[in-house]
């Protein structure tokens, strides 16, 4: 039987432990996106989602259910993130590698995708990563939350705490620039030779 | 380049992204799609902002890997503070620690020339270096067995063999140590404070050492006791294959001697 976000709640707050680690097992994967995707750093977003379960788990017995319990955690994660990056003072960091190593790549291959179009693919992915960190912090958040994580416009929002009209102008905006970025890079000179 | 006069209201942006992300509002949607059938700098916009979308999608984050200790079905298992990297070596299954103390033990008992006998006179540990000592009994390192046995040769065939009885009452007392400890001493429900998790994982953490412990005395004791086994084994064929040496010598002995009395018979008779 698949218990509902509600229901494992409610469980872990009975005191049932293991419902508290099916919600992380649920949630942990879009967690670590959304921070990863927001401050950019592998290690960092790990963190940022440990903490996030952690934050979770002490003020779960103050959880009232007055939201649904994945906007609660994106707003504890999304505090998290917004104070790394206000900590750090720096924009989001893109780790891209120097080169392109065609035999990793093979092993990421899907099955009916070819080496040309896998490599195109990671091109693409690392030129979406370093345009996305010119965005500003919010432009940022609304797209990732939009984009990645299917919210709508009002969960945004209420989440970031802003008017709706702000979220779309936003999202406006932020696409906007990546319009410009990603054509900007894609007319631009290569990047490095691939290497085998 | 010209910019094309749009005469859409203020809100173009809003209504743009709202039909974009299909999240508009079924009035306005008909009137945009009459807008867009007539402009034609607002079917560009959308255009190239489906396109972003579209490149947008490819954008993968990395695999978030061990997050977190859920995830391997751990109950409860929840840190207490992301500083508290788990240490490497918890992420090794038991078997593979117990392999790893094996062959440490193994290497150290080699280097050491380390000698353990165990025989009416208990268990005795001793080392390559106070080999050429007579050391006393009492200087036994480890404990005597409680149960006395006959004394004689380990492993021989048809006498008492001390360390079985004593291992095999080692292994039961291990497993139901084990099997005492209750299951739900280690759930882990929500707790009020810092200080009560901490004091909760560290219990989990308690009992998991102890278990640990307890499987690794067990095997530690079974492998020395297989090693026993095995030396008194190669002593015994290293003694017969000596004896059969020492009569073929002998016999070759006899032989040269037979020969060499018989050419000083003959050089005699010259």
């Amino acid at each position: 039987m698949t218990w509902t976000d509600e229901e494992l709640v409610a469980r872990s707050i009975g005191g049932d432990a293991d419902s508290f680690n099916e919600l992380v097992l649920r949630w942990e994967r879009p967690i670590f996106a959304l921070a990863y995707r927001t401050i950019g750093r592998e290690e960092e977003a790990r963190d940022v989602c440990q903490e996030t379960f952690l934050r979770a788990f002490r003020a779960l017995p103050g959880f009232r259910g007055q939201a649904k319990f994945s906007s609660w955690l994106y707003r504890i994660a999304l505090n998290l993130c917004r104070d790394w990056v206000r900590r750090e003072r720096r924009a989001p960091v893109v780790q891209a590698p120097e080169g392109v190593d065609l035999m990793e790549l093979a092993a990421e291959a899907e099955p009916s995708e070819s080496i040309e179009d896998l490599v195109a693919r990671k091109d693409l992915s690392r030129a979406v990563e370093r345009a996305m960190t010119l965005l500003p912090e919010e432009q940022r958040t609304a797209i990732v939350l939009k984009e990645y994580h299917g919210l709508t416009f009002q969960e945004i929002a209420d989440l970031v705490g802003c008017p709706l009209s702000t979220v779309k102008t936003r999202l406006y905006q932020g696409l906007t620039v990546l319009r410009r970025e990603l054509a900007r890079q894609s007319a631009g000179p290569k990047g490095p030779a691939l290497r085998i | 380049m010209t910019q094309i006069q749009c005469n859409l209201s203020r809100d173009r942006e809003e209504t743009l992204i709202a039909y974009l992300y299909n999240d508009i509002d079924p009035v306005i949607r008909g009137t945009f799609e009459e807008h867009l059938a007539t402009c034609e700098r607002c079917r560009s916009d959308l255009g190239a902002l489906s396109r972003v979308r579209t490149q947008l999608a490819q954008w993968a984050p990395p695999e978030p890997g061990f997050v977190h200790a859920a995830a391997a079905g751990q109950s409860g298992a929840i840190r207490s503070s992301p500083a508290e990297h788990t240490p490497w070596w918890r992420d090794v299954p038991v078997w593979a620690q117990v392999a790893a103390a094996l062959l440490f033990l193994g290497v150290s008992a080699g280097i050491a020339n380390l000698e353990v006998r165990y025989d009416h006179n208990g268990l005795t540990v001793r080392t390559g270096w106070s080999r050429g000592s007579t050391a006393p009994p009492s200087d036994s390192v480890a404990q005597r067995a409680g149960a006395p046995g006959t004394p004689g040769t380990p492993g021989t065939p048809g006498t008492y063999v001390p360390w079985q009885s004593d291992l095999a009452a080692l292994e039961q007392q291990l497993r139901a140590e084990m099997r005492a400890v209750p299951p739900a001493a280690v759930a882990v429900r929500p707790a009020a404070n810092d200080s009560e998790i901490l004091r909760r994982v560290r219990v989990l953490i308690g009992e998991s050492e102890r278990r640990q412990q307890n499987e690794l005395a067990l095997r530690v004791g079974e492998t020395i006791a297989e090693l026993n086994a095995r030396r008194q084994a190669e002593l015994r064929t290293i003694g017969r294959s000596l004896k059969e040496t020492e009569n073929k010598l002998g016999v070759e002995v006899m032989k040269q001697r037979a020969s060499l009395n018989y050419l000083m018979n003959v050089s005699q008779r010259q």
